[in-house]
């Protein structure tokens, strides 16, 4: 499946595996879940949501390492 | 299926850690803003007629401190004045400004700019370049916290007010008792509350409004709430001994996701035997040079001061 996946300023389409959920697709992008907000077609959604071909992500850090 | 659990609304947005209760994006702004209502009220953090001096750096505790305090403010139960403090950090503060004067803006809260070059002719870069010609290597957080504090208590003696709110977060205050604890800084520890006071007429006394909330709900909320916030770390931050005690705690939190809130509750418990014994000590003077509570002739500030122009 195809992800329209924004990270801060960066943009881009993302290929994955079908039945992720917004957890193991931060765990395969390597980002710390506990540190970020996750919006799926513009609207907040928990770890566990599950994506969906042509969903759009958006990954906000919302707490900095030092 | 996941629905909230006060509304039904099957759009949630979160699984609050301590009480496993699930919440649509109405109920978790409500019940957080609640929450901290709350424990302004539980800790007694202010009274009818207070003037509170909020420190609003931009980034999103202080931005949901902001609004906050602004709902007593609109209740005629507090006056509220927000002051932003310009260190001088290139490439950094310039937005955190900018965004901290708009949110001041659209709340109609009265706002000011303070910088570390208009008060003491220096930025926190210049210091720091200073210190490595001088082969010193102080942190930058030592001066930055000195001279915060500095202004802080200079404004609110300007502007009347005997309240300073700041926007710590449970994990800060967390990682405080941890940290102070681990070093051995028990007299450290005493000062550390939802409130301090001192027996110095000098000191305002200092409120933490979201002490009780974690960082990442308060990353949430803002979130939620669509407000514009200053996401972005500190680049002096660096690595610490802080820095340390932060992921050693966020890992633990994995496995016992309400450690943090266990730590700060069994330190609230023990705090007053700790104060009974270790307090005191507490900065009793006055510099002679600005007037601020000082421990010997000069504050912290004032030693650091004189330090450089002997350079
Ligand atoms: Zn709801
Ligand atoms: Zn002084």
């Amino acid at each position: 499946m195809e992800i329209k996946l924004t990270i801060g300023e960066k943009k881009e389409l993302k290929e994955f595996l079908s039945n992720l959920t917004v957890k193991e697709m931060l765990e395969l992008l390597d980002v710390p879940s506990e540190t970020v907000v996750v919006k799926k077609n513009n609207r907040i959604v928990i770890d566990e949501e599950l994506l969906e071909d042509g969903d759009e992500l958006e990954v906000i850090q919302v707490i900095y390492g030092g | 299926m996941d629905s909230c659990d006060k509304c039904g609304n099957p759009q949630i947005i979160i699984k609050m850690k301590r009480s496993g209760q699930k919440l649509c994006r109405e109920c978790f702004i409500e019940a957080t803003r609640e929450k901290v209502l709350h424990d302004i009220r539980k800790y007694k953090l202010v009274d009818k007629g207070d003037k509170v001096l909020l420190g609003l750096s931009g980034g999103k505790d202080s931005v949901m401190a902001l609004e906050i305090l602004n709902n007593l403010r609109e209740r005629h139960i507090i006056d509220l004045v927000a002051v932003t403090i310009d260190e001088g950090i290139a490439g950094y503060r310039q937005e955190g400004v900018e965004i901290a004067t708009r949110n001041a803006e659209i709340l109609g809260v009265e706002h000011r700019v303070v910088s570390f070059k208009d008060c003491f002719g220096f930025t926190l870069d210049e210091v720091m370049k200073n210190d490595a010609k001088n082969n010193r290597s102080r942190h930058a957080c030592t001066y930055c916290g000195v001279f915060r504090r500095w202004i802080f208590n200079m404004v609110a003696k300007e502007e009347g007010a005997n309240k300073i709110a700041t926007g710590h977060n449970l994990d800060d205050e967390t990682q405080s008792i941890l940290m102070n604890y681990l070093e051995g800084n028990i007299q450290n520890l005493t000062r550390i509350g939802p409130k301090s006071e001192s027996k110095n007429p000098n000191f305002t006394v200092k409120i933490k409004p979201l002490r009780e909330i974690p960082e990442k709900d308060i990353g949430l909320y803002v979130v939620a709430n669509d407000m514009e916030v200053h996401f972005a770390g500190c680049p002096y931050a660096g690595e610490s001994f802080r820095a340390e005690i932060r992921d050693f705690i966020s890992e633990l939190s994995v496995n016992h996701p309400t450690i943090m809130y266990s730590t700060l509750r069994g330190f609230d418990k023990i705090k007053p035997a700790i104060k009974r014994e270790f307090s005191g000590e507490a900065p009793t003077g006055t510099c002679v040079q600005c007037g601020e509570p000082a421990s010997g002739d000069l504050c912290r500030a004032c030693s650091f001061l004189k330090l450089w122009s002997d350079d």
